[in-house]
């Protein structure tokens, strides 16, 4: 399966790239790690007239502490985030996280800025994301602006970005010691997409849930927060019954397909089981 | 159709190339270079059969253009031995029967390559998950774990019994 | 050993084996390091896409979108203009100059290389393009605008019973999708099951899944014009079978056809006859007057390999005793061969030869129905039908030890066939040459350590967790016979009744000693070089680096079926043995002149003849082959002496009888038995459906071994795919034909982290009384077993819920059904 004939363009900086995207706008796209645009390029589901390949692009891929932001530029690599010190600190849920997420050498070459762009619903990086309340920072010749990840992800592929802007940078809110989380995830295979997946960030003082943040996979067109779980949890004393109905109102909230891999009810009974899960590992890391 | 100049060192031997945007990474090591080690089994990515080590980690080589590798260095399978000095790693495949038809064999080894260069002394989940990123349909993997952990072996100098 | 002379196995001929088993063998037996190696290990494996022919052109296919429609028209003309495009052709220009391709059904079922006038399947070729390059020829196939008038699609077995009108795929046949309806009984069912204190009723489904080596299917084909030749070479087999068949669709003499094999990456089955690939390429090569070459993608292959496996349901009824006696059985089986029937019925013909199993059932009653719908045809999948039959017997045999509260393990030993009862024939006739499986069994179970599995389960238990542990008991046959093609053809066209089942070999033993051995069947990863090798080097008592083994073409290669059916090292090693068996002579003979000593007082040793209990008295091999090749006159006048050392040997089915007339007998079909018994420890985490694989065991019985570590090889490389079948693995049809997993990401086969990490592997030898050595087959083997066993095991995990597995795969959602419907 050859992927169609396409003009290909390598820009050595960011302004060039944004000068390239700003000339041939719709008809390009942009090039990151590749592996979910070449496996599309590659089956003729995508047919851009010209590709701007990012990856010269270093000012890019970096791992910062900025204050109490973790600020991550577009395109590091899936691998450097799951070997990076740095994150397993600042947001041990993306550690976590990473444990499901495809095969080295997709990680070798895939970014995070990439992926959250490709906006798979069955992804587990923008859940993540999701549940630590990150922004996205754009960038076009017209300025920058940033984005919070919720308003960011529209649905299947699709995000707010415009033709003539990429992603820079992802920044996440540092993770606090006091927080306990945890990512759990279900799959056909190992690696494979989740067919659903929780990522969960609690934090419990003297007893009782003061944050909550549930995000799921594979349920809709996209990664979504579970706010009514959240709402039901906050200030709730932590017992395994409280658990145990948030996971069953999880299950309720949530409304996804049926398809042949997974009946809908099947997906609603994983979802009640992770919720389960995720939050007895998050209350036992939290330090309360 | 533009024609993009590429020079990419392979195994250690430098070439120049025009090559246009969309020929596959693959398709060039096979084609262009003559290099057929490298397999191709699904051009989606998910196999792994087409395994490549790009400036030292493993790439699906299905999943780059040529014109990305520009100024890279590969390693394919060619590079690793020869029939008459093979590197530890395809004598141990060899010893511990890692390999039935071959056709992942290429891709097992480069991983597994990448994996020995990085730790020399990996444990046996460190392979397995190694291992674990390309697919074999002949042997159900076990032989190909200990293969490896028979060339990590190998490759420290220690001897072995022969089982 | 022959079949005891009872008038009980008055039907049984004689055995005709010549090397009885032996323990002190040389080479056989021996793990010996595989000959093949090197080259694949450096990139050097020179597989069907590694080949290169000066201007060569490559092909790429436009595939049917839809599942079943009317070509109304094809619009080539911009693909035709595309710079590079050499040739397209449709299905109507290529049946021009190209007839149907092969087929082994009677009545046939008509097949092109690309569709005439209709599309029956989604992925069916519906136009071929050449051009420079693949990319180009996929550019051009992007521009083809073909209209389609849609028809009525059909894709669920049992429906196809009773399709009508438009919905009939093949009209010319008759006005059914039904291919073959017909009821066979073996031996006294009725009054079995008059005798029975209880009828066990299950059906079962068994859904296609399919062989996906890692390696396509494909063909380079070259046309020589001043000569009228086809010069052809693919990763098939079956070329020095039926090649000529190939001939016969290009419309050609057999002898302008020339098809030579390459290093193959897996076939498990699906490379077993590449007809259409062939024909396809052959046809495209002749028409743009270069060589092209043609190699499947992965869409290409899953969506049109014309090598799907089974897709069976299965009513059945298991008559017993309230003491676990198993009687006698009755099935209905319907079986969804696709599209197309290429190999007939042949998958029930295999089936029949071990329907019951390893027990001493007495009678067999079989409806079987073949219905055609609109799906990729079946082709061989490891296992060709047998692999169900023995899914569908473990699960009655569970059923029945459920339904008696016996235990499951119990109910086998009460039933297994007895060592004292072999040769043993079933009732369809097929024998079993030779097993112990009660010391299978035992050999399984001390294996596992059941007793600790056991202790592990309750332990389990007390925490809340699902443990379960399953048996299996199967048989593995090897070495078809023919007559399972067509021995359940109907009477009034009973189809190609062939009976040839052959393996062939070249031995040339050159000017310096070197043994020069020429298979006439490819290399799948098995290890055919490796095994010939060692036959070789045992018989004729040299090193394995003095021996070559190469490959023939069809105009250099004998009768050769080739590997399937886990036949291939033994009728390799029949072939050998006859070829070594005229070699030997001769060079004895030689031997006998230039050591001056009589024929009867020398033996092959050492690389040479010798004269016995004279350690000095030696003639190396390359002496022997020295003095035979050039020193005519310093020999005896007569053929015994001519020049040269080289022998041919075309080696037979060694136990093959007719099916009867009125089919109440099948005859004796696949007689090489082997055994096996696997037990899975698995856990059901009932939150989430995913099955925990904790331990598995596989004892096999293939007779005298080979070479271990190669047959261990196929134990752990079958058992994966029976894995992947069991748990993972479908080719889904949506209402609408669509085939919902047709990528990799979506036909889900096992990656390391799906199967155990070690497989505990053992073996018991009975040697077979028929075969060179008591050699038996094995490739097939785990496939066969491995759903069984883990559908056992699942139930067994599950019984707290009631939870019956009669469906498969095991998928995670299917589990979540089975929990929440009971």
């Amino acid at each position: 399966m050859k992927p169609p004939i396409f003009e290909y363009r390598r820009p050595a900086t960011l302004n060039e790239a944004l000068d390239l995207l700003r000339e041939y706008g719709g008809d390009a796209k942009v090039l990151a790690g590749g592996q979910s645009l070449v496996p599309m390029m590659n089956l003729r589901m995508v047919h851009p007239e010209v590709v701007v390949d990012i990856n010269r692009l270093s000012e890019l891929d970096y791992i910062r502490l900025d204050g109490r932001t973790l600020a991550i530029g577009a395109l590091t690599r899936h691998q450097a985030l799951l070997e990076s010190e740095e994150i397993a600190k600042g947001c041990p849920l993306m550690s976590e996280a990473y444990r499901y997420v495809a095969h080295l050498p997709i990680r070798n070459r895939g970014t995070l800025g990439g992926n959250i762009c490709h906006s798979d619903p069955s992804s587990e990086m923008p859940a993540v994301l999701l549940a630590c309340d990150a922004h996205i920072v754009v960038a076009s010749h017209s300025g920058v602006r940033q984005v919070a990840i919720n308003d960011f992800l529209l649905g299947p592929l699709q995000t707010v970005i415009e033709p003539n802007e990429i992603v820079t940078e992802i920044r996440i809110p540092l993770h606090s010691q006091d927080e306990g989380w945890a990512f759990k995830e279900v799959s056909a295979r190992q690696g494979d997409f989740a067919m659903a997946a929780i990522g969960t960030i609690l934090r419990i003082s003297g007893g009782e849930i003061t944050r909550a943040s549930i995000a799921v996979v594979g349920m809709g067109d996209r990664a979504a927060r579970l706010s009514g779980v959240e709402q039901f949890l906050l200030k709730q004393r932590v017992s395994k019954s409280l658990f145990a109905e948030a996971s069953a109102k999880a299950a309720e909230l949530v409304n996804p397909d049926s398809s042949h891999q997974a009946s809908a009810g099947y997906k609603r009974s994983l979802v009640e089981t992770l919720v389960a899960r995720t939050l007895a590992d998050a209350a036992g890391r939290s330090n309360a | 159709m533009e024609l993009v100049k590429i020079t990419v060192t392979v195994n250690g031997q430098r070439y120049e190339r025009e090559v246009p945007p969309r020929l596959l990474l693959s398709d060039f090591l096979r084609e262009d270079l003559e290099l057929k080690g490298t397999h191709v089994g699904c051009e989606h990515g998910v196999c792994g059969t087409c395994t490549i080590l790009v400036d030292g980690v493993s790439v699906r080589s299905c999943l780059m253009f040529a014109v990305q590798a520009d100024g890279g260095k590969i390693e394919t399978v060619e590079g690793l031995g020869t029939v008459e000095k093979l590197h530890p790693l395809q004598q141990a495949f060899r010893e511990k029967h890692g390999l039935q038809c071959g056709f992942c064999t290429p891709a097992m080894l480069m991983v597994s390559k990448e994996l020995l260069d990085r730790n020399p002394n990996p444990t046996h989940e460190e392979i397995r998950e190694s291992i674990s990123s390309n697919l074999c349909r002949c042997t159900g993997y076990q032989t190909i774990v200990e293969a490896v952990e028979l060339a990590a072996q190998l490759a420290s100098g220690g001897s072995h019994e022969r089982t | 050993m022959n079949a005891p002379n009872t008038q009980e196995n008055a039907h049984i001929p004689p055995s005709c084996q010549r090397e009885k088993p032996q323990k002190d063998l040389k080479w056989i037996g021996k793990s010996m390091a595989r000959v093949e190696d090197q080259r694949l290990l450096t990139g050097h494996g020179g597989y069907i896409d590694d080949i290169k022919l000066p201007n060569m052109a490559h092909a790429a296919v436009l595939r049917s979108d839809r599942a079943h429609a009317k070509i109304v028209s094809i619009d080539v003309s911009k693909a035709k203009a595309l710079p590079g495009v050499l040739l397209v052709m449709t299905g109507e220009d290529a049946k021009k100059v190209t007839g149907p391709t092969a087929q082994f059904a009677s009545p046939p079922v008509i097949q092109y290389c690309i569709a005439v006038d209709r599309v029956r399947h989604v992925g069916e070729a519906v136009v071929a393009v050449v051009a420079e390059s693949r990319y180009i020829a996929e550019d051009a196939c992007d521009l083809i605008e073909v209209v389609y008038e849609d028809l009525p699609v059909v894709v669920d077995p049992e429906e196809a019973i009773h399709c009508t009108g438009d919905a009939i795929l093949h009209p010319d046949r008759g006005p059914t999708n039904v291919a073959r309806q017909e009821k066979f009984v073996f031996g006294p069912v009725e009054d079995d099951f008059r005798n029975a204190d209880r009828i066990i009723e299950r059906r079962i489904r068994w859904p296609r899944s399919g062989g996906q080596p890692m390696e396509t299917a494909g063909a380079i084909a070259e046309y020589q014009s001043g000569t009228g030749t086809f010069s052809i070479i693919a990763n098939t087999s079956f070329l020095n079978y039926v090649g000529w068949i190939i001939a016969a669709s290009l419309g050609v003499p057999s002898h302008k056809v020339k098809i030579a094999t390459c290093t193959t990456g897996g076939s498990f089955g699906s490379k077993l006859f590449t007809h259409k690939i062939i024909t396809l390429t052959a046809t495209l090569a002749r028409a743009c007057g270069r060589p092209v070459k043609f190699i499947e993608d992965r869409l290409d292959n899953t969506m049109n390999c014309d090598a799907h496996g089974c897709d069976r349901v299965y009513y059945g009824q298991l008559a017993i005793k309230n003491d676990g006696t198993l009687l006698s059985m009755k099935f209905k089986v319907i079986d969804d061969y696709g599209a197309y029937l290429q190999f007939g019925l042949g998958t029930h013909g295999n089936a029949l030869c071990q329907v019951t199993g390893p027990y001493s059932i007495n009678s067999v009653a079989v409806e079987l129905i073949a219905v055609l719908t609109n799906k990729c045809q079946q082709g061989a999948y490891r296992g060709f039908g047998s692999e169900v039959a023995n899914f569908f017997i473990e699960r009655m045999v569970d059923a029945a030890a459920d339904e008696l509260g016996i235990d499951r393990i119990e109910i086998r030993k009460k039933n297994l066939i007895q060592p004292d009862q072999f040769p043993y024939t079933i009732p369809t006739g097929n024998i079993y040459d030779s097993g112990n499986y009660q010391l299978v069994l035992e050999t399984a179970i001390k294996l596992a350590g059941l007793d600790d599995w056991k202790r592990q389960k309750e332990e389990a238990k007390s925490q809340g967790r699902f443990v379960g542990i399953g048996i299996a008991t199967c048989q593995e046959r090897s070495v078809f016979s023919a007559t399972e093609f067509w021995s359940l053809n109907p009477k009034d066209t009973p189809g190609f009744m062939l009976t040839s089942t052959p393996e062939s070999v070249q031995i040339r033993i050159d000017p310096t000693g070197k043994a020069l051995v020429t298979l006439a069947s490819p290399f799948w990863g098995n290890s055919p070089e490796t095994v010939a090798t060692q036959i070789v080097a045992e018989q004729f008592q040299m090193s394995p680096e003095d021996i070559v083994i190469m490959y023939a073409d069809t105009s250099t290669g004998f009768d050769s079926a080739g590997p399937g059916g886990s036949r291939f090292t033994v009728m390799i090693a029949g072939a050998i043995v006859g070829a070594a068996q005229v070699l030997k002579k001769k060079i004895i003979r030689i031997a006998s002149e230039m050591l001056q000593a009589d024929p009867a007082d020398l033996e092959i040793r050492d690389s040479g003849v010798g004269v016995k209990n004279d350690p000095q008295r030696h003639k190396t091999i390359a002496e022997v082959a020295l003095a035979s090749h050039y020193f005519r006159l310093s020999f005896p006048r007569g053929d015994d002496f001519a020049t040269g050392l080289q022998a041919s040997y075309v080696y037979d089915h060694p136990l093959t009888t007719m099916p009867a007339a009125d089919r109440s007998s099948l005859g004796i079909y696949y007689p090489i038995m082997g055994h096996m018994c696997h037990l899975a420890l698995v856990e059901v985490d009932i939150g989430t459906g995913k099955v925990k694989i904790l331990d598995y065991v596989a004892v096999h019985d293939a007779g005298t071994v080979v070479n271990p570590m190669t047959l261990d090889g196929h134990i752990r490389g079958g058992t994966a795919q029976g894995i992947g079948t069991a748990l993972y693995e479908e080719f889904f049809y949506d209402e609408s034909g669509q085939l919902l997993t047709a990528s990799f990401a979506d036909y889900l086969i096992p990656t390391l982290h799906e199967i155990p990490d070690k497989i505990r592997v053992d073996h018991v030898e009975t040697p077979s009384p028929y075969t060179e050595y008591g050699i038996k087959g094995g490739g097939e083997g785990g496939r066969m077993a491995a759903p069984a066993v883990l559908a056992a095991a699942v139930e067994d995990a599950l019984a707290t819920f009631c939870v019956k597995v009669n469906e498969l795969p095991l998928t995670p959602n299917r589990i979540h059904a089975l929990i929440h419907n009971n």
